[in-house]
């Protein structure tokens, strides 16, 4: 909200965020303080361009850009003359032309251009169509008066309905108050033993606070739903007519990689040449695994398993191990290794 | 710098000039953008302030200079690479290849042993057009392939048997013409010669100097009131 500060003070707009920029005429702002401090005698300069200015022609900005600021008041002024409405033209074209016209206008006396022509333009047209200008003021002012009637209403309907509940609520307070006033009535008065006077009591204060709460509960029954329909209206229940097609199936995606296929992500610890395998083993149980192993694929894919705890089998034993906290973060080996060894078969043939 | 970084700013480079003049941008400036851009892009962040602090060539105000147009550079720069900023470098085929090698190619025996030349051979290669017409992967290959041939080893075996194109012969046959063209083209480059550089440089200047004159003036015609 605080765009650069007061022109004239600089620092008070950030120490004080409460304070009010004020614009005028000619598009420059200027703090509170200030405009009290230069326009004590009721007229004064413009600090940054220096046009005569009168107090009175400050208004609190509303909008960042004293631009803007300076452009609205223009066109409130402007429209107050220009103010004819789209059933005046017999056809859009030509309302769009006076659309135009006062465009034009704002335009030129907001960035200072040709300022004494438009102000002649607008005294004469000010001059030919008065009568147009009076009869579209009164229209407006029909108008914005219908407006405010609407508003009224509302208002006393609240009014209203506010006072009923302060009533209501009176009521009951009155209600409970003259309920304790009874008992200690009875309770000086009557023969009857106090605690039968007791439960009377109690009993009548539960009474009466069902009652209460029956009144806050109830709600006025309305004649209308809450999307507008009336609540007699029957509406026809036509059921939904069902649409058939043909059920999705899903088809494994195909990616055609233009090179030799790369191992699995699963594959990567187990495929391998068998001389690896062996290496890793110890002497005697290579021995015994080294015919199973040149049998089938079977065993091979078990033997290396049970050992990778430790060591890395297959293509990982050429890839860095995972650290430990690699792994505590969902890593493994295995996916650097086929993300290298995607990389490396993918677009080797060429096209 | 890791390399993938480098790659990836000589891939911006060569991509920038494919669309535009050198004379319109000056390389420098497009080089060092390049450089800052691919530092962000490949996850090497260095700050524009660090980036300019290591031009040690410039004075403090030049390095505020440089980073200003920079920044401004860099949209255009995003632009003009129609916004594909993912560059695929062939450092990390090279990786996979030789975990390939020894993982099922035992008859190399120390495929380590060729990493410095298929290095040498890649930065060779990016001096030259050829990340710009053949894809990472068969750069990687013949980098590797041209490195064992260097040392001596055989590696057709290799290639028929592991990569499963015993009975494809036509994708062999024009697998081996690209890894031959390419081997051609790295080999012919070499770096130009000073006084080529020192020309085209003192060229560049002087028709730079004259753009930005044409745009100065061009600019005070069309706002003439230029103390807004």
């Amino acid at each position: 909200m605080d765009d650069q500060g007061c022109p004239r003070c600089k620092t008070t707009k950030y120490r004080n965020p409460s304070l009010k920029l004020m614009v005028n005429v000619c598009g420059h702002t200027l703090c509170e303080n200030c405009v009290e401090m230069l326009f004590v005698r009721g007229s004064g300069n413009c600090v940054q361009c220096d046009t005569p200015l009168r107090k009175s022609n400050f208004r609190v900005q509303l909008f960042e850009d004293p631009a803007v600021d300076k452009e609205v008041e223009i066109r409130k002024k402007v429209l107050k003359i220009y103010n004819k409405r789209d059933f005046d033209f017999p056809n859009l074209r030509e309302y769009n032309d006076y659309l135009e016209q006062i465009e034009d206008i704002v335009f030129n006396l907001t960035h200072n251009i040709d300022v004494e022509n438009t102000k002649l333009r607008m005294e004469q047209y000010q001059k030919e169509n008065r009568d147009v200008i009076q009869r579209n003021k009164a229209k407006l002012t029909r108008e914005q008066e219908e407006l405010e009637e609407l508003l009224l209403l509302e208002q006393q309907g609240n009014e209203q309905r506010r006072l009923d509940v302060l009533q209501e609520e009176q009521r009951q307070l009155q209600a409970k108050r003259k309920n304790k006033q009874a008992l200690l009535d009875e309770l000086e008065q009557s023969q009857i033993p106090a605690t039968i006077l007791l439960a009377k009591h109690k009993a009548r204060s539960a009474q009466l606070e069902t009652e209460i709460e029956q009144q806050k509960q109830s709600v006025k029954p309305t004649s209308l739903f809450s999307t507008g329909i009336q609540q007699s209206q029957t509406v026809s229940l036509v059921p939904i007519p069902r649409i058939e097609e043909v059920l999705y199936q899903y088809t494994l995606l195909k990616v055609d990689t233009y090179g030799p296929p790369a191992p699995d992500l699963g594959q990567l610890g187990r495929l391998g040449s068998t001389s690896q395998a062996l290496f890793f083993r110890g002497a005697a149980v290579c021995v015994l695994f080294s015919l199973e192993l040149f049998s089938g694929d079977g065993p091979l894919c078990t033997g290396s398993t049970c050992t990778e705890t430790r060591h890395q089998s297959g293509y990982l034993n050429h890839v860095r191990a995972a650290l430990p906290q690699d792994t505590a973060g969902g890593y493994t080996t295995a996916m650097a290794c086929h993300r290298a060894m995607q990389d490396a078969f993918s677009g080797l043939f060429s096209l | 710098m890791p390399k993938s970084v480098v790659g990836t700013a000589v891939m911006y480079f060569r991509r920038f000039y494919l669309n535009n003049s050198v004379m319109e941008f000056h390389p420098r400036i497009i080089m060092l953008t390049c450089a800052y851009l691919s530092c962000k892009v490949d996850e090497f962040n260095v700050s524009s302030s660090q980036f300019v602090a290591n031009l040690v060539h410039e004075s403090p105000a030049g390095q505020e200079l440089v980073a200003e147009q920079i920044l401004e550079y860099e949209l255009l720069l995003i632009q003009q690479l129609n916004f594909h900023l993912v560059v695929h470098n062939p450092y990390r085929p090279m990786e996979g290849l030789l975990i390939d090698l020894k993982t099922r190619y035992p008859t190399l025996e120390n495929p380590e042993s060729l990493r410095k030349n298929v290095d040498d051979f890649l930065t060779q290669a990016s001096l030259t057009d050829i990340g710009l017409l053949f894809t990472p992967s068969q750069i990687a290959l013949t980098a590797i392939l041209n490195s064992a041939s260097r040392a001596g080893l055989n590696m057709e075996s290799y290639i028929t048997e592991c990569l499963g194109l015993k009975q494809d012969k036509e994708t062999l046959s024009k697998l081996y013409d690209s890894m031959r063209r390419m081997k051609i083209i790295t080999k012919k480059y070499e770096l130009p010669k000073p006084e080529v550089v020192n020309a085209c440089k003192q060229k560049l200047e002087r028709i730079h100097a004259e753009g930005l004159r044409l745009v100065l003036s061009r600019k005070r015609l069309i706002f003439p009131d230029d103390s807004r």
